[in-house]
């Protein structure tokens, strides 16, 4: 059974959009200067962005190979 | 659908009972901290991340409730889990956006912001449709405890004679009434101690079950096997069912929620602001995305993981028709002894009333501040003091959470036709929410959003939105991504999708225009009958937006365009908006700024330490502290700056601690003088260390 789009495509779709949604906000707060990357703290949570986003797509890769295996 | 009763045993009974008093003994204790309306609604902005961070646990469980995700979890599976891993994609606006702006502006409700960077009218109209916003989703907290309760409860009891049915408003208006109880009588210091009571309770008591229905399988692997290949996938079908697919689900949860969560949600916004800074409410709001809200999707899905597992293995156990709002405590009740399964039962519906709690203080905070006031405003009251002022707007505040509860009660009328409580959770999420995250939105991150731009958002885009739940297959269905119609309950996630466009597209269209409105106005400025004109296009509007409200006659379809043109033009003529002025410290843009209003002075960016300090009672009026010359260099401190002093003992988590400014500075190093205000608003113990830190 092609489970395509109860697997990949959700999740394609879940990060390519909301991946836009997420990366226009890191730009537009980096390019106001809210996160000045010259402190130390903010340059942390600029980290802490990225990786949290990779977090979550690491779960829901984990999770779906997982159950299509 | 297979309905149950009289689940758990009089021991069940008597340690939920006895848990709920520990509970409200416990709220009540705490709310001898509030002594004033700022104790009231936001528990004095003093606490540490981690207790905002458990103290949030007992909210999200509670209002993303044990009873819907469990419903998902027995229909769909791990998928259930869906709502809880996406909300990550809006923290960089919300942490560097929203938060620092809220704080550093020092509005108390999110209509307030709408005057700030609007004016009044923007205010109103924010205000109604967040009230609208607070009392439905208080009601949806109803109906979730409702629906919890009632597998317990026998079908009918007598009472002085005559038989009592035991329906599900009815058990809502007995949980409403135990639900007001401490709110009113507590406030935010009392909800936010019980809640972090309660966020380690409720993880322990979902892990519990889950560990015990796992060995009730026969162990992880028998349990992994059991389930169907589709629900141990973590995301739905794209695009079907229409009762829960995963692209409408995108839209309303992941987007519009996860928005609305975050912006909006008075609640939840309390409890940042309850923060004793601006970074630790975005470390608390970090720990609960990135940890505590996966940790809870398998706390709050795990017995309709389970459910379906059993159900697999033996039907006669659990019965694949079981009405899947009572899953939950199906499962609880088979895979728990009596006593435990009492005390399951307790931890998950006393959360649900710490939700509706913090959401019941939340709106009377919304109701005294952006009603109250204003009305008091108006009518000129006069105060003999700032006490007095305080007391009446606490009794107020107190009456109004009691008036909010049974409005809350009369809204859950408007979702008990859903089948499940997720259902008329997405629905309400889709339709409520779009207006205000596009308003606030907007507002935030782009400078030249206007009044006219705003009001006409929240106008036009009702009106938008109600014709689409009109004629969803007109207006809806260019946007459904393949998702069939349900004639009884059309697009109930994906309308989300088509009520944020509309709301952008208005919002976007009227500033884009905003050249026109201003030329179309100077015109008719010039006209001698100017007023006549003006006074003919209010009543036009006027006319034509009741008429889209009441959504008669097939001319209904060209009354939003009228809104859309005529309402920029009358916010234009009648208002008066200097850009510069009223977005500044109110946007994105011009965040530093904010910073500098709210301290009063130009920044000091000195990187300090924390000093331990012993205090001594001094007898000065103003709100200062005094520190010696040296600890003020060692905390890279002046004169005027910004300080937060706390008792050592971290566990407190800020209980006891203050706001103040350095004052003039003194030669006794390791001590700090204070007045006797500062030492009872702080809480501060005799011979116990306090720490300071410079805020800003």
């Amino acid at each position: 059974m092609d489970y395509f789009t109860h697997s990949w495509l959700p999740y394609i779709y879940l990060y390519g959009v909301g991946g836009i949604f997420f990366f226009s906000g890191v730009y537009l707060v980096w390019k106001t200067g809210a996160v000045d990357l010259k402190k130390p703290h903010h340059r942390t949570w600029m980290k802490v962005f990225f990786l949290g986003y990779a977090w979550f797509m690491i779960v829901h890769g984990i999770l779906t190979i997982l159950a299509l295996q | 659908m297979e309905n149950f009763h009289n689940i758990g045993t009089s021991t069940d009974w008597v340690v939920m009972v006895v848990y709920f008093l520990a509970i409200m003994l416990f709220g009540t204790y705490f709310g001898r901290y509030t002594k004033n309306t700022s104790d009231f609604f936001f528990g004095g902005r003093r606490f540490s991340w981690w207790l905002i961070t458990m103290s949030i646990v007992a909210t999200g469980v509670g209002s993303h409730s044990f009873v819907k995700y469990s419903a998902k979890g027995f229909e769909h599976g791990l998928s259930s889990s869906m709502t809880y891993l996406n909300d990550w994609f809006f923290v960089p606006f919300f942490m560097f956006g929203w938060l620092p702006i809220i704080v550093y502006s020092k509005v108390r409700s999110i209509p307030e912001y709408f005057e700030k960077r609007f004016n009044p009218s923007a205010r109103f109209l924010a205000t109604i449709l967040l009230l609208f916003y607070m009392i439905g989703y208080i009601g949806i907290g109803f109906l979730t405890l409702g629906k919890a309760v009632i597998p317990m409860l026998p079908e009918s009891f007598y009472i002085f004679g005559s038989v009592v049915d035991v329906t599900l408003m009815r058990a809502i208006i007995v949980i409403a009434i135990i639900t007001g109880a401490y709110i009113t009588f507590g406030g935010q210091t009392a909800v936010i101690f019980t809640d972090l009571l309660q966020g380690f309770i409720l993880l322990f008591a979902g892990f519990l079950l889950f560990m015990l229905g796992i060995s009730y399988l026969g162990g992880g692997q028998e349990f992994w096997g059991l389930l169907p290949t589709t629900w141990k996938l973590p995301l739905a079908d794209f695009n079907k069912p229409s009762s829960f697919n995963f692209v409408g689900i995108f839209w309303q949860d992941a987007v519009a929620g996860s928005v609305g969560f975050l912006f909006m949600n008075q609640g939840l916004l309390m409890r940042f602001m309850a923060c004793k800074n601006v970074n630790e409410g975005r470390k608390a709001a970090t720990i609960n995305i990135l940890f505590v809200l996966p940790l809870s999707a398998i706390v709050v899905g795990n017995a309709g993981w389970l459910g379906k597992a059993m159900s697999v293995m033996d039907p006669s156990i659990v019965s694949p028709n079981t009405s899947p709002d009572e899953i939950f405590v199906v499962v609880a009740s088979i895979v728990t002894s009596p006593g435990i399964f009492g005390f399951i039962m307790a931890a998950l519906t006393a959360a649900l009333m710490s939700t509706v709690d913090t959401l019941i203080n939340a709106t009377a905070a919304i109701f005294v501040n952006d009603v109250y006031r204003p009305i008091m405003r108006y009518l000129k009251k006069a105060y003999s003091n700032d006490k007095q002022k305080d007391k009446e707007e606490l009794y107020a505040a107190r009456v109004t959470s009691m008036v909010i509860t049974a409005a809350g009660v009369l809204s859950v009328l408007a979702f008990i036709q859903f089948p499940t409580v997720y259902e008329a959770h997405g629905y309400f999420h889709s339709t409520l929410t779009p207006p205000l995250v596009v308003a606030i939105f907007l507002g935030v991150f782009w400078k030249r959003f206007t009044p006219a731009g705003v009001i006409t958002t929240f106008l036009g885009g009702v009106v938008l939105m109600l014709l689409g739940a009109r004629f969803p297959e007109i207006y809806i269905s260019p946007f459904d991504h393949g998702i069939e119609m349900n004639p009884n309950r059309p697009y109930s996630y994906i309308r989300a999708f088509y009520n944020l466009i509309v709301c952008v597209g208005v919002g976007v269209f009227v500033t884009m225009t905003t050249f026109i409105q201003k030329s179309l106005v100077t015109l008719i400025k010039k006209n001698n009958n100017s007023n006549t004109v003006m006074m003919c296009l209010v009543i036009f509007a006027s006319i034509s937006f009741i008429l889209a409200i009441l959504g008669s006659g097939s001319f209904q379809h060209i009354l939003p365009l009228f809104i859309i043109i005529l309402v920029p033009i009358i916010v234009t003529y009648y208002g008066n908006y200097d850009e510069e002025l009223s977005t500044n410290g109110l946007t994105i843009y011009s965040i530093s700024n904010a910073k500098e209003a709210f301290k009063g002075s130009k920044l000091n960016e000195k990187i300090g330490e924390k000093v331990e300090l012993n205090f001594h009672l001094s007898n000065h009026e103003k709100d200062e502290i005094m520190c010696s010359k040296n600890d003020l260099l060692k905390l890279g401190a002046e004169v005027g700056d910004l300080v937060y002093l706390s008792d050592k003992r971290k566990w407190l988590g800020g209980l006891k601690s203050i706001h103040s400014t350095f004052g003039k500075s003194h030669n006794e190093d390791g001590v700090v003088y204070l007045n006797k205000d500062q030492i009872d608003n702080g809480l501060f113990e005799e011979n116990k260390i306090l720490i300071a830190e410079k805020e800003m």
